[in-house]
């Protein structure tokens, strides 16, 4: 009996060791950063605090110390979309996130306790800082970060509507006023460090949208009317066209036209004039031909002709001797 | 230990030797378990001896000795493989054909970008990424992939800010691919994500669902506008190169005409030279001669070519003669008439 007693007091007596042992040790993770407390007072730390790297095996007392570990990681603040209106009157919501560290794991202790104090902390900052940059400004400056010339497609020339609106800010330098305004407060009072803040949504609540589908597609039908008329415009400039060159073609064939068979007409004049005008005798004569020519030409049996006998023709009818001269 | 009647008496030494050995073998057994890990192709293993990084990532493929009893801590971390979020719409079974699951509220409103002109693009997109740095990626920030899915959204409505409605859809997509990739890779360096950027795919670039319509309505139009350019281009080409193969038809003809007037005059001229300088030599009688042979012509019924081969044959003006000492015309000329 007494054999047995003695075997479970050694056990009772080794799990008493492995518990002393294992609560005066603790692991200290490469993401984790600690300090360690006695009665609730801070008395070593913080181990393997940002820039340090001390992650491993530590000692404390048992039991009276306590451990309280904290991430030394980055860690992401995701906002929650947040309605706002902007300067120039616009209803938006915007969707923010953040990344933080904690660097100083005793203040933030102190403040927040712990990572969903921080948190909340951060909503209320953040989202309030945020909140006051976007409606200081106009929408655009929000929307826009680089200053840049929209490359405009031969199709939309004339749409000036569809231009890149100017800013003066933008984004990023809203983005750096809310890590300005919220930064030097969060690492003060929380041990905070914000290491980095930006928009990452900004959309039109649902009425401003509506109006703004109403404007894309007033413009969109602007920019369609605008093709058919142009599309008229210019098919009307080539048909035009083509009634000028058209006149331009046949008139101009019409004068040379002209001045070919004129220039002929003159020369033809002129030969005519050359030879029928040698002399009086050659005009006379020509006279006569041309009279002749003119008897064999135009007189057809519609004609009647009356014929004297005394005409040179039939003056032989009634006689044969010569005339009497 | 109390005795019950029925029950089978134990020495109680031997009770404790199985205790202790029972539990020697489920430790020995646990330690030996645990003392070894693999390492497959595409990841390597991050080692962590007591919660401190052992300094290198082991990517040698197979298996490997660690201490037991999580002293030493392993975490494996895909290396090779290219991991792929998705903005604005999911994937829900990949393959030949992928099948996307319907949008949900949120999908849809990350994919909802207010543009540069201050007008809405649903822009949808994928990002492809493989982890580069795996003890960045576990140790430097919490949630790497999740803080890698905001700057995504962040980078991209930055991205799209600064371009036009037109841009985005139209011109700027592999501008705004690269752009965003180049953009998101510095940050994820400045972020220590450990990750490196393989590809930024847009997907589907579209205007709202709303005003979807009004979008074609302008493409038709620009449709309709070149092929009303197009049918006048057809009309002129249809006109033009005919009209002045007609000019040229008619100053042709023109200069024909000419050569044709001039030789004509040319001949007429030198007939009429030759016949006045032949006529010039006997005048009275030449005179007499022509006057008398063109009478007679005209008064002769006539024979004439008609010009097709065949012969017409004319007649001659009705002729009247009278004596010169004749009186009363009238009866002459009705028996002239009676007798054609």
């Amino acid at each position: 009996m007494f054999k047995q007693f003695t075997s479970v007091f050694i056990g009772i007596l080794l799990f008493i060791v492995f518990l002393l042992v294992s609560s005066s040790v603790y692991i200290v993770d490469e993401t984790k950063q600690v300090f360690v407390t006695q009665f609730g007072k801070i008395i070593r730390g913080p181990i393997n605090g940002p820039g340090k790297e001390e992650a491993g095996l530590k000692f404390r007392y048992p039991f009276i110390n306590e451990v309280h570990a904290f991430e030394k990681r980055y860690l992401e603040w995701d906002g929650a979309p947040n309605q706002v209106t902007t300067k120039d009157k616009l209803f938006v919501f915007i969707d923010t996130y953040a990344r933080w560290r904690i660097v100083d794991a005793k203040l933030f202790f102190e403040k927040v306790r712990n990572e969903s104090g921080a948190q909340s902390r951060l909503d209320d900052i953040l989202d309030g800082e945020a909140r006051i940059v976007v409606a200081a400004n106009d929408l655009v400056e929000v929307i826009r970060s680089r200053q840049r010339e929209a490359v405009i497609p031969e199709a939309n020339v004339l749409d000036d509507e569809s231009q890149l609106k100017p800013f003066n800010q933008g984004r990023s330098a809203l983005a750096q006023q809310v890590l300005d305004n919220a930064g030097p407060n969060l690492k003060e009072e929380f041990g905070i460090e914000l290491l980095d803040f930006r928009f990452k949504r900004i959309n039109y609540s649902q009425e401003v949208r509506l109006k703004i589908f109403e404007r894309m597609i007033s413009e969109r039908s602007r920019i369609a009317s605008k093709f058919r008329s142009e599309g008229d415009g210019e098919a009307a400039k080539i048909l035009g066209t083509q009634q000028r060159e058209l006149k331009t073609i046949t008139s101009g064939a019409y004068l040379e036209q002209q001045q070919i068979k004129g220039k002929a007409d003159a020369e033809a004049v002129k030969i005519y004039a050359d030879a029928f005008n040698q002399s009086a005798e050659s005009r006379e004569f020509y006279e006569f031909l041309k009279t002749m020519e003119t008897f064999e030409n135009t007189l057809s049996k519609e004609d009647t002709l009356i014929f004297s006998t005394d005409s040179d023709f039939f003056r032989y009818l009634k006689q044969s001797s010569p005339a009497k001269e | 230990m109390v005795d019950f009647p029925n029950e089978i008496r134990i020495n109680p030494a031997a009770i404790n030797k199985l205790i202790i050995g029972g539990v020697v073998v489920v430790l020995v057994g646990i330690g030996v378990m645990t003392c070894f890990y693999k390492v497959d192709p595409r990841e390597e293993a991050i080692v962590q001896r007591l919660g401190k990084f052992t300094g290198q990532p082991v990517t040698e493929q197979g298996l490997h000795f660690k201490l037991p009893f999580n002293i030493d801590k392993v975490t494996h971390v895909e290396v090779t493989t290219v991991k792929k979020l998705e903005f604005g719409f999911s994937t829900q079974t990949p393959g030949a054909r992928t099948r996307y699951s319907p949008r949900s509220r949120g999908q849809a409103d990350a994919s909802l970008i207010v543009s540069g002109d201050l007008n809405i693009a649903d822009v949808q997109w994928s990002t492809q990424y493989v982890v580069s740095d795996s003890y960045n990626h576990l140790f430097k920030v919490r949630n790497a992939v999740e803080t890698f899915r905001a700057m995504n959204e962040a980078v991209m409505s930055e991205v799209v800010g600064d371009r036009t409605i037109n841009e985005v859809l139209t011109s700027g997509r592999s501008e705004i691919q690269q752009e965003v990739k180049d953009k998101l890779q510095s940050l994820a360096n400045q972020y220590e994500l450990g990750i490196k950027l393989d590809k930024v795919i847009l997907q589907d670039v579209n205007p709202p669902e709303a005003v979807k319509e009004s979008w074609n309505d302008v493409n038709e139009a620009q449709q309709e506008r070149s092929s009303m350019i197009n049918k006048a281009q057809a009309d002129y080409n249809k006109i033009i190169p005919k009209s002045s193969g007609e000019a040229e038809k008619t100053i042709e003809e023109a200069k024909g005409y000419a050569v044709e007037r001039v030789n004509r005059a040319q001949g007429d001229a030198d007939l009429f030279k030759q016949v006045f300088s032949a006529y010039q030599k006997a005048p009275e009688v030449t005179r007499k001669r022509i006057y008398l042979e063109t009478i007679g012509k005209v008064l002769a019924t006539q024979q004439r070519d008609d010009g097709k081969g065949g012969v017409v044959v004319e007649q001659g003006p009705r002729k009247v003669i009278m004596d010169q000492d004749a009186k009363g015309l009238l009866p002459l000329l009705n028996l002239n008439q009676e007798a054609k």
